[in-house]
């Protein structure tokens, strides 16, 4: 394992590992070099078995061969309702290699998204992950006449069901057989004909007001992303990686899927979302990719612990992590760090910092990025004292991902980070939005024109509606988003997401909401930790029974006053949050409140808690 | 003093390293039949047992009528009126049933009063009465069961705990089982903490109920209000909508709201 001053592992690497200009070309060159080596990995009853890039090619041409025995025609649509499976990457790949468009819908959609959704991209084939998400399909599938089948991956549970327009995914592959001795050579033909210009993918984005958008991307544009990404943090055919995002989302599409596809590196997919934080511990990546919740969720776990373990322990844990602070601040300053101060690194690492590392599961991590969503700076000054190379990228889905990155040896907690070399970036004069113009950027939005046109112009420029500042090393930072941006009525403009990242690194707060915009004064809307805050309460004596009654306990209150002190005190020269409102029902991806990477929306919340909000002016 | 009878805050109670409840507050109010309800496992024995002071909590406090009773001796809480049912109703199986209800009195010296109470028990179960000079041991389960409340009855509490009287019961006998303990409850005044697995017999008699889950409350309220939420209907009352296809293998998650 390198430290954090000999980053020299991280250097880019320019080599073009497999040769094709759409993403079947290149699936179909990676089995050709990689045969039996394994890339695959999930866990079935407790084992993890592993499938290698022959039994993942046998598996993707079957199936595309049995989209081609139900009559799918090359251009048409499918959409893939599932958690982050193998078989959501076999339906993808095999979609794409028949000459498809695949869309993702996320698991905790609701039916009637479901059908707006499978509407709006015209789906004519629906793949699902078991039964639970059938009867969503099912419940909306008399609205969707274009739907001609729903294949079903995990039969378990429906093997009495008699319906002509179900199909287990088993059933399909044994259709492509068949099809496939008829007619060898037409999915070969199938990728042979497709134009690196044609629309591959739709990625809905979450949309926190109206109907969600489907952004289109073609082969070419995710090609040059994937490419890119290799260029800027190579990875190799021994890196293990950790699939558990969802794969509806850009960020594990990209830097999961398509990225593990084109490098090799093994992809570990975890038994559902619940069971993160111990498959992460089994799968140990060696590069892990996730969003700033799971890495808050990984510093509150360790802090608890720390609350917990005995005061000499504790002693350990701060002096290990004051000497890794003190590496990380030398590193970032670009200063060499003195041969004692190594020694005494290697020291805390033995001692406590690699144990830490342990806990969380990155103790072989070589880097780590964080993207999707701002980070806490203190958050990743944390993760670089463990000695963890934390690199925030910045990107969206309509760039495929990542649009600026930053450089190992560059590390600026609070920065996104310099242009990625495949696009330009660029602060827009007046306004201060950060543009974006490059070959990764998307084609459109699906059906919407206008709003295509609003948001690339006739140069080019994707306008991000992200607002930023660089600095003369070409160093981007981003303020906040240009319409979450609130002016007091003091006429002061404050950047809620600079205070709600403090917030959230607090082990007690998921999510925060500032809200002030032409208001007096600041007040925020908080969604408690459950599992930290029980424990608070449980330790302090507090009684509480429910979710609800723990954030009315006055202690509870008052531990979140403490934590929007600590914060207040470091924006103390402006101004200062007054009020706050702790949301009592336990919210999950299922509600409308979340997002389904569970980040509040903003819009939606401080409509539906206008009371409440009104309550903190009153 | 409030109307609450018995008061817990933040109890903890583990078997070694298992930690069976972990903080768990809830209140029973005077004259009402609160109940607990939840899974195997969940805890709803152990809340009992550390109420009773067959376990001494970790952490917490348990407090009888304004006094604390954490983890203070069995028979000291038996005295100040509160009495425990068990699971499995433990009678003396080689005892009499009229012997069975002596030991009930075990605390007490009244001896007048204990012959009324004993005699008020044998109304409430007629069949006790007939079985007097029977040994425990050779009675059904039923009526074991009505043996162990009557048991506690002797005891002249003005609490009961109750652990599962439902336990290997026909529906038909544990429906008169929850009468009489729904008359006890009016007519004696007793307060009761019933602790169920049968949901619904438990909302239908209780006033104020509890869902316990891997040691924790996730959710209180008014029976009527319980019987009413979607996660009671579907995870305890086992009503649920089959969807589409007229049958559903998979769980909704839980939310407690």
């Amino acid at each position: 394992m390198p430290n954090l001053w000999d980053a020299l592992e991280l250097q880019p690497n320019t080599d073009t590992v497999l040769a094709g200009e759409t993403l079947p070309a290149v699936f179909w060159s990676g089995v050709a070099k990689r045969g039996d080596s394994v890339w695959l990995r999930e866990k079935q009853l407790g084992i993890w078995r592993s499938w290698s890039w022959n039994q993942v090619a046998l598996a993707v041409r079957e199936i595309a061969h049995g989209l081609m025995a139900l009559g799918f025609a090359p251009g048409e649509r499918v959409s893939i309702l599932s958690n982050t499976v193998v078989e959501w990457v076999l339906a993808d790949l095999a979609t794409l290699s028949a000459g498809g468009v695949s869309s993702g819908i996320y698991p905790t959609d609701a039916a009637a998204q479901v059908q707006y959704l499978c509407e709006d991209s015209a789906t004519v084939l629906l793949f699902v992950e078991g039964d639970e998400q059938l009867d969503k399909a099912l419940e909306v599938r008399p609205a969707l006449p274009q739907l001609r089948k729903i294949v079903v991956f995990d039969m378990e549970g429906l093997h009495d069901l008699d319906d002509d327009g179900v199909i287990g995914l088993d059933a399909l592959r044994a259709l492509g057989r068949a099809h496939m001795a008829r007619e060898p050579k037409a999915l070969d033909e199938r990728i042979a004909a497709l134009d690196p210009q044609a629309l591959a993918i739709l990625v809905y984005t979450s949309g926190t007001t109206g109907k969600p958008k489907g952004a289109m991307h073609s082969h070419r544009s995710l090609v040059t992303a994937m490419r890119g990404y290799h260029h800027i943090t190579a990875q190799y055919e021994s890196d293990e990686r950790m699939c558990f995002l969802p794969l509806c989302h850009i960020a594990e599409r990209m830097g999961g899927e398509y990225f593990a596809m084109y490098s090799g590196s093994k992809l570990n997919f975890v038994e559902n979302p619940d069971t993160v934080p111990e498959n992460v511990r089994e799968i140990a990546p060696t590069v892990a990719t996730a969003v700033p919740r799971v890495w808050e969720k990984f510093y509150s776990a360790v802090t608890i612990s720390v609350k917990e373990a005995s005061r000499l322990q504790q002693l350990a844990y701060g002096w290990g992590l004051s000497v890794g602070m003190q590496v990380a601040d030398k590193v970032l300053a670009g200063e060499p760090v003195p041969a004692a101060l190594k020694a005494q690194f290697r020291f805390a690492r033995w001692l406590v910092l690699d144990n830490v590392r342990k806990l969380i599961g990155v103790d072989k991590a070589r880097v780590c990025v964080t993207g999707a969503a701002p980070i806490s700076p203190d958050l990743v000054r944390w993760y670089l004292a463990l000695g963890v190379p934390m690199l925030e990228v910045w990107g969206m889905t309509e760039t495929a991902g990542i649009s600026t990155y930053t450089p190992a040896n560059r590390i600026r907690p609070g920065c996104i980070g310099i242009a990625a070399p495949w696009n330009e970036v660029r602060i827009a004069p007046g306004t201060g939005e950060i543009l974006v113009r490059g070959p990764n950027v998307f084609m459109g939005y699906l059906n919407l024109p206008e709003k295509t046109a609003e948001t690339i112009d006739s140069e080019g420029w994707l306008h991000t509606g992200d607002v930023g500042t660089v600095d003369a090393e070409g160093v981007f930072r981003i303020t906040d988003r240009m319409k979450d941006i609130i002016i007091t009525a003091g006429g002061k403009n404050i950047t809620p997401s600079e205070w709600e990242n403090e917030l959230k690194f607090s082990p007690y707060v998921t999510d925060a909401v500032v809200i002030g915009d032409k208001r007096a004064f600041l007040t925020v809307l908080i969604m408690i930790d459950q599992e930290n805050v029980e424990k608070f309460a449980q330790d302090h004596d507090v009684p509480f029974s429910n979710y609800a009654s723990l954030t009315r306990a006055p202690e509870v209150r008052a531990l979140i006053q403490g934590e929007i002190d600590k914060v207040n005190q470091k924006f103390a020269r402006v101004e200062q949050i007054k009020k706050f409102h702790l949301l009592e029902a336990q919210l999950t991806a299922e509600d409308e409140e979340l997002t389904p990477t569970m980040k509040l929306k903003r819009k939606l919340v401080q409509q539906k808690y206008a009371p409440q909000i009104d309550a903190m002016y009153s | 003093m409030s109307d609450d009878v018995l008061v817990l805050s933040n109890v903890e109670s583990a078997y070694g390293p298992i930690r069976a409840i972990r903080g768990v507050s809830l209140k029973v109010r005077r004259g009402e039949i609160s109940t607990v309800l939840g899974s195997n496992g969940a805890g709803k024995t152990t809340i009992l047992k550390t109420i009773s002071g067959i376990i001494d909590p970790r952490r917490g406090s348990v407090h009888f009528k304004g006094q604390d009773i954490t983890a203070a001796d069995p028979a000291k809480i038996v005295r100040l009126g509160l009495c425990h049912v068990p699971e499995g109703r433990e009678v003396f199986p080689l005892l009499s049933v009229h012997d069975n209800l002596l030991m009930g009195a075990y605390t007490r010296s009244d001896r007048d009063a204990v012959a009324r109470d004993i005699e008020r028990a044998y109304g409430y179960f007629p069949i006790l009465k007939e079985r007097e000079k029977q040994d425990a041991g050779l009675l059904s389960g039923g009526q074991q069961q009505m043996l162990a409340i009557a048991r506690a009855l002797v005891g002249a509490p003005e609490m009961i705990l109750l652990d599962e009287p439902s336990l290997g019961l026909s529906p038909k006998l544990t429906r008169e089982i929850f009468e009489i303990v729904v008359r006890i409850n009016r007519e004696r005044g007793t307060t009761i903490l019933l602790v169920e697995q049968n949901a619904n017999m438990a909302l239908n008699a209780a006033d104020h109920g509890y869902v316990l889950e891997n040691g924790r409350i996730v959710m209180e309220d008014r029976c009527a209000v319980l019987r009413e939420k979607d996660d009671v209907k579907e995870f305890y009352l086992g009503i649920k909508d089959t969807g589409v296809r007229g049958e559903r293998r998979w769980k909704k998650k839980k939310t407690w709201r």
